[in-house]
């Protein structure tokens, strides 16, 4: 009955400025919902509630049935929720490897056990050839490579992608997507926002469509696409904006 | 194999070096002795600052605690410097903890974190100076040894502080190589790294802030103890004042942050060029012209080496280690990379 994530009413007031406002939605096990919407419609602050990097001013974030708003994003993170960044975070004093490591030791205490876990994670995510480069010596594909293998090391339940196609060229962006898909096949549950529409379009089940901290569409990317509203919100044509 | 090496370069290093009192001149080796002091405290502080990014300037706080802790303890119950040790391991841990929750908590990070240090051990400074049981402004001073009295951590030699100093800094180092191979030394890198990284990925990076503070703090005050048996006298500013504080990470910083040798590398080149400069004609006249020369030394250092000697020796081995993937083949020269290539190509086949 319980979904895997759910957000109920969740609101979140900076100032005067509401960046989302009263949003309601869930996720199922093993499904990969997209997050869209223009700029500033509040997709990573989104993603900052649900991970634990902010808190809601109101409502509440449920995963596996439990609270989470309010939880620090390393608890998050440990209860099976971990997020990846827009801008890439690496580690650039450490080797791949050792960034992956950081991941691993969320699962494993020796130093073994997180080493064998941060090769194999490395080994799926194509990136063993790089195990000894430094973060700061990584090409920008391999950075977003390494971004999901230090998720994936942590062993999610549920894994939250911010624009993983961001800066990347076409061919790029297949090669990343074939991955995603490879870990949705295998059951990963995936939450997904993206600027790509390729990208949203080829990859969700559903699609969230936020405006202004509001949402104002879900469906399955065929709805979407024909969706008055998005079209409206993308579009800029009058009469929406209230 | 790989995971004994480091220690086992650390035991021929230290038992190499256990051999200076028969070669060296009184002068020398009290020299030896300062080196492998304020390689302990840099290497204490290095844990805070160097893995976790940290850079404390008021480690003299910690230092003055178990100096005048040790001193007091001596000079009113006659409690043995040893005891001391885990004493003030104790509080200055608890020091650290307090320090650590007034400005990680409020996430002072860099130049503001490095403030509330400096500003806690200046204020130590005029609390000492005017608590009478602590000597105010004169300070405390032991009683000069008259005999050998381990017990009691005296000795009449330089040899006998020399041994102390020399375990202790092997020791502190050994401990820095077997936390930074560890669950706690990788996620405290990762948190110097990139700390809504780390948060993201499990790490609890206020927790893990403060274990390092704390235990930075802690092994100080150990270097504190040592420094009040083989001076005998301590007084505000020998302790808290910003050159101790500053001398400790300078060390650090040229050395290598974040490295296990750097401290120690720092020490041993950085304390005998203090030592001649204030031997000599323009360090009789300049008091002071020894931190001087540090300041010169440290501008150079950021300019030219911001990762220190070790780091830039380090950073030299990769390279050169990173031509091949595997590790190049004896024999094979960059001159050859023909060789090479058909290897690599082998490989990926």
């Amino acid at each position: 009955m319980s979904h895997l994530l759910e957000l109920e009413n969740v609101t979140r007031v900076f100032g005067g400025l509401t960046a989302v406002n009263d949003l309601t939605f869930h996720l199922d096990q093993g499904e990969v919902v997209g997050l869209i919407g223009p700029n500033g419609a509040g997709k990573t602050t989104t993603f900052n509630l649900i991970s634990g990097a902010d808190k809601p001013s109101s409502g509440t974030v449920r995963f596996k049935g439990a609270v989470v708003s309010g939880l620090k994003a390393h608890q998050v993170c440990m209860r099976g929720l971990t997020r990846t960044f827009q801008v890439v975070q690496p580690f650039p004093d450490m080797t791949a490897l050792e960034n992956v490591m950081v991941g691993a030791f969320a699962r494993y205490r020796s130093r073994q056990a997180a080493e064998e876990k941060a090769h194999a994670v490395l080994e799926r995510i194509g990136m063993q050839r790089k195990a000894a480069a430094l973060g700061r010596d990584l090409t920008l594909l391999e950075l977003k490579r390494l971004e999901i293998g230090k998720a994936l090391a942590t062993e999610p339940e549920l894994l939250l992608l911010d624009e993983v196609a961001a800066g990347l060229t076409p061919v790029e962006i297949d090669d990343i997507l074939d991955l995603v898909r490879k870990l949705n096949g295998e059951g990963m549950s995936l939450l997904v926002v993206e600027h790509v529409m390729k990208v949203i379009m080829s990859l969700s089940d559903r699609i969230v469509v936020l405006n202004f901290g509001l949402k104002i569409a879900e469906g399955t990317p065929k709805e979407i696409a024909s969706h008055r509203a998005v079209l409206d919100a993308y579009l800029g044509e009058e009469g929406y904006v209230a | 194999m790989r995971t004994t090496r480091p220690y086992i370069v650390a035991l021929i290093v230290f038992g190499v070096a256990a051999f200076l009192p028969l070669m060296l001149s009184k002068y020398y080796l009290h020299m030896a002795i300062l080196v492998l002091l304020w390689a302990f405290l840099a290497t204490a502080w290095n844990i805070l600052g160097g893995y976790g990014g940290q850079h404390s300037l008021g480690n003299g706080l910690f230092m003055g605690i178990g100096a005048y802790g040790a001193a007091y303890l001596v000079l009113t119950w006659n409690i043995s410097p040893w005891l001391s040790m885990g004493i003030f391991f104790i509080v200055a841990g608890l020091a650290g903890a307090f320090v650590g929750y007034l400005t990680f908590r409020y996430g002072l990070k860099g130049a503001y974190f490095a403030l509330v240090t400096i500003a806690l051990t200046e204020a130590a400074v005029y609390v000492t100076s005017n608590w009478t049981a602590l000597g105010a402004n004169n300070g405390l001073s032991l009683p000069i040894a008259q005999s050998n009295n381990f017990a009691m951590l005296q000795f009449t030699s330089e040899t006998g502080y020399f041994y102390v100093i020399l375990v202790l800094t092997l020791l502190i180092m050994m401990f820095t190589i077997w936390l930074a191979s560890r669950r706690f030394g990788y996620r405290l890198i990762s948190v110097r790294e990139n700390e809504d990284a780390a948060e993201a990925l499990g790490v609890g990076t206020m927790s893990t802030k403060m274990w390092a503070i704390m235990l930075s703090a802690a092994l100080t005050a150990v270097g504190g103890v040592f420094y009040i048996v083989l001076y005998n006298y301590v007084n505000p500013r020998s302790v808290f004042g910003e050159a101790v504080s500053v001398q400790i990470l300078l060390y650090a910083i040229v050395g290598g942050l974040g490295t296990v040798w750097g401290p120690l590398v720092g020490a041993a080149i950085l304390v005998p060029v203090s030592e001649i400069v204030r031997g000599s004609s323009l360090g009789q006249q300049l008091q002071g012209a020894y931190l001087l020369t540090y300041g010169v030394i440290l501008v150079l250092t950021m300019l030219f080496m911001p990762t220190g000697i070790v780091g830039v020796a380090k950073s030299i081995r990769r390279r050169l280690g990173g031509r091949a993937p595997e590790g190049p083949p004896a024999g094979v020269t960059p001159g050859e990379p023909q060789t090479e290539l058909s290897e690599q190509d082998g490989a990926a086949l």
